[in-house]
């Protein structure tokens, strides 16, 4: 989901994903690839490759309109279901004192 | 570990994957190293950051499973009992070419084993009848005759080591393949 969101706002490479990705959640680099091999397979990304000013080529990613459909399913689910863990967590440590 | 050897180790731990997907995933692992090489990282560094290969290819393992249970649970959507053809082709290929095959390899690797024997059998006469000073003029060629037996014997040895090993590997994949024709038919349709 979050390599989906990061290709919502522009198509990227794999070097640029995994950069991004492992600056924000504690992951390994290499840690993306796999995830959009499994997103290419699923048809929600698609891929072409395009020049860059200094070394190879690289391989671009572009959210397809089923990733994007499947974005804003899976990102409403998650809004939704960290609302529910908040009220949760408010209602213990604002309620009863008992523990 | 540098570059060429995260891409081995890599290609290794990818180990039975289609050769299509093994080379599209080190084509993109290989250009992460150079991406990274651009902006002057070394190689040992954009290799620390990507890492365990192991790891990374239980990963990509993870999405080839993924898509092999899709390929299964079609194939057992289609699946309308046993494939009456498939079993047939089992049994009959087994009995005829199959075991035999099997058998022959074994006897082979038996074989060897009995060379191996005779020959150390022969070594240790010689050897005895040196010890005993029993050095004569008759037994000068059988020397020369017991160090080539010994070479032979060397190579033998390094051969039965690989052959069990490829042995057991061959044996256990015609068993898998026997339990997927066995189960799923031949797949022709």
């Amino acid at each position: 989901m979050c390599v989906l969101a990061l290709l919502e706002k522009s198509d990227s490479y794999g070097y640029d994903l995994a950069g991004s990705l492992a600056r924000k959640v504690e992951v390994a680099d290499g840690t993306v690839y796999p995830i959009l091999r499994k997103l290419a397979s699923e048809g929600v990304v698609s891929t072409y490759l395009q020049e860059s000013q200094n070394g190879p080529p690289r391989k671009y990613y572009h959210l397809t309109d089923a990733g994007r459909n499947k974005l804003n399913a899976e990102r409403e689910e998650w809004i939704k279901f960290c609302g529910e863990v908040n009220e949760i967590l408010e209602g213990e440590t604002g309620g009863k004192a008992d523990e | 570990m540098n570059k060429t050897e995260y891409l081995t180790k890599l290609t290794n731990e990818l180990g039975h994957m289609p050769y299509g997907d093994v080379k599209d995933i080190i084509g993109s692992i290989e250009e992460h190293f150079e991406e990274g090489m651009n902006e002057g990282r070394s190689e040992e560094e954009i290799a620390e950051s990507l890492g365990d290969p192991k790891e990374l290819a239980a990963e990509f393992k993870d999405g080839v499973k993924f898509k092999q249970i899709m390929k299964k649970r079609k194939m057992s959507d289609n699946f309308k009992g046993p494939d009456g053809r498939g079993r047939i082709f089992v049994v009959v290929f087994n009995a005829f070419v199959g075991i035999e095959m099997w058998l022959i390899l074994l006897a082979a690797i038996v074989a060897a084993f009995m060379f191996l024997a005779g020959d150390a059998g022969i070594a240790g006469v010689i050897v005895a009848a040196i010890v005993m000073g029993k050095i004569t003029e008759f037994l000068v060629p059988f020397i020369f005759l017991v160090l080539t037996l010994v070479c032979i014997a060397v190579f033998l040895v390094v051969l039965l080591i690989l052959g069990i090993k490829y042995y057991i590997k061959g044996l256990k994949a015609y068993i898998r393949w026997n339990k997927n024709v066995w189960n799923y038919g031949l797949g022709e349709d």
